[in-house]
């Protein structure tokens, strides 16, 4: 058999087929399930996006806070810094000591990006729970640094 | 580009509706196109019908959600028999554990007569439906379908060069299978 007729036979199979059977009620019903899915991604992607806030918060305030105390464990004498009265205080307070230093900016850094969570997510209380565990950690890294002093 | 369909439906109204969101729209051009867009998928699957029947789902979901960039740069009956053969390649390529993997000639039964008359047709998709999924969307895509191996090559991401060996050699085992020297 030649190509010709090889193909005069290969194309007679190309004609439209009918399913066994009306595809239609699955297709309608997976129009469905896929409109009502929408309206959730956003939500979700919000809420993906908070739990990489946290997670990223939580790693740095956890890990500055474990650095920290490490610092005040070590048996030498800091520096005695000035005593911040109110928030605003303690978020810009910088120790003497370069060794605490560090640790202050990383936990503004932290308050800082949980502030920008909270306005995509103001009532989460996971974020305000972060919040306020940083803003004690802060505190905590003062008086270590009143203490040592 | 693949070859035109024979007859294209007036369908532009419901395309439009469809694309503004009217699902009764488009279950008529469900109607007016499923044939001819389960047909390619039904080959291009091995002549399974219950793929096919997922694969036609799954081509007109997409239809669906895709609908609204229609830019109607070709007719809505090409553009869905384009979206379905792609839909059918992707489950090839999913499958495709080995991508130039061919059947063993010793594997497929011997047959006697030379098809073809109608009577054997039946055979002759058996057979096409045994070839390995890769050499079956060539032989289908060339010999069937009508396209050119340049269209096949980038389709299934395979060089010309390559797409008419596979086409070669999906012929030859075929012919084995028909009784054909």
């Amino acid at each position: 058999m030649n190509e010709f007729e090889w193909l005069r036979q290969t194309r007679a199979l190309r004609e439209p087929v009918s399913p066994r059977r009306d595809l239609w009620p699955a297709i309608d019903a997976a129009l469905d399930a896929s409109s009502e899915a929408s309206p959730d991604v956003p939500a979700r992607r919000t809420g993906q996006h908070i739990q990489r806030w946290l997670l990223a918060a939580s790693f740095a305030g956890m890990s500055l806070f474990a650095g920290s105390l490490a610092v005040h464990l070590r048996d030498r004498p800091l520096e005695t810094a000035a005593t911040p009265t109110t928030t605003q205080d303690i978020e810009r307070w910088r120790p003497s000591d370069p060794r605490l230093a560090g640790a202050a900016v990383e936990l503004d850094a932290a308050s800082m990006e949980l502030r920008q969570a909270m306005e995509e997510a103001p009532d989460s209380p996971a974020l305000q729970r972060l919040l306020y565990r940083t803003q004690k950690q802060q505190s905590q890294l003062r008086q270590m640094e009143h203490q040592a002093g | 580009m693949p070859p035109a369909p024979a007859a294209e439906p007036v369908d532009t109204d419901d395309v439009r509706a469809a694309a503004a969101g009217d699902r009764q729209a488009f279950h008529r051009l469900y109607h007016l196109h499923v044939d001819r867009v389960y047909g390619a998928v039904y080959r291009l699957a091995g002549f399974d019908h219950a793929r096919a029947e997922d694969l036609t789902q799954d081509a007109f979901v997409r239809a669906w959600q895709k609908l609204s960039g229609f830019r109607h740069e070709s007719s809505f009956s090409t553009w869905i028999y384009r979206l379905a053969v792609n839909v059918a390649l992707m489950d090839i390529r999913a499958r495709s554990a080995d991508p130039v993997s061919m059947m063993d000639e010793d594997s497929l039964p011997d047959h006697g007569e030379t098809p073809f008359c109608a009577a054997e047709r039946e055979e002759l998709e058996r057979a096409i439906g045994r070839l390995p999924p890769r050499a079956r969307a060539v032989l289908v895509l060339h010999d069937i379908e009508g396209w050119k191996h340049e269209d096949i090559g980038t389709e299934l991401g395979m060089a010309v060069g390559s797409s008419k060996a596979q086409l070669h050699r999906a012929r030859g085992l075929l012919r084995k299978v028909l009784g054909e020297q």
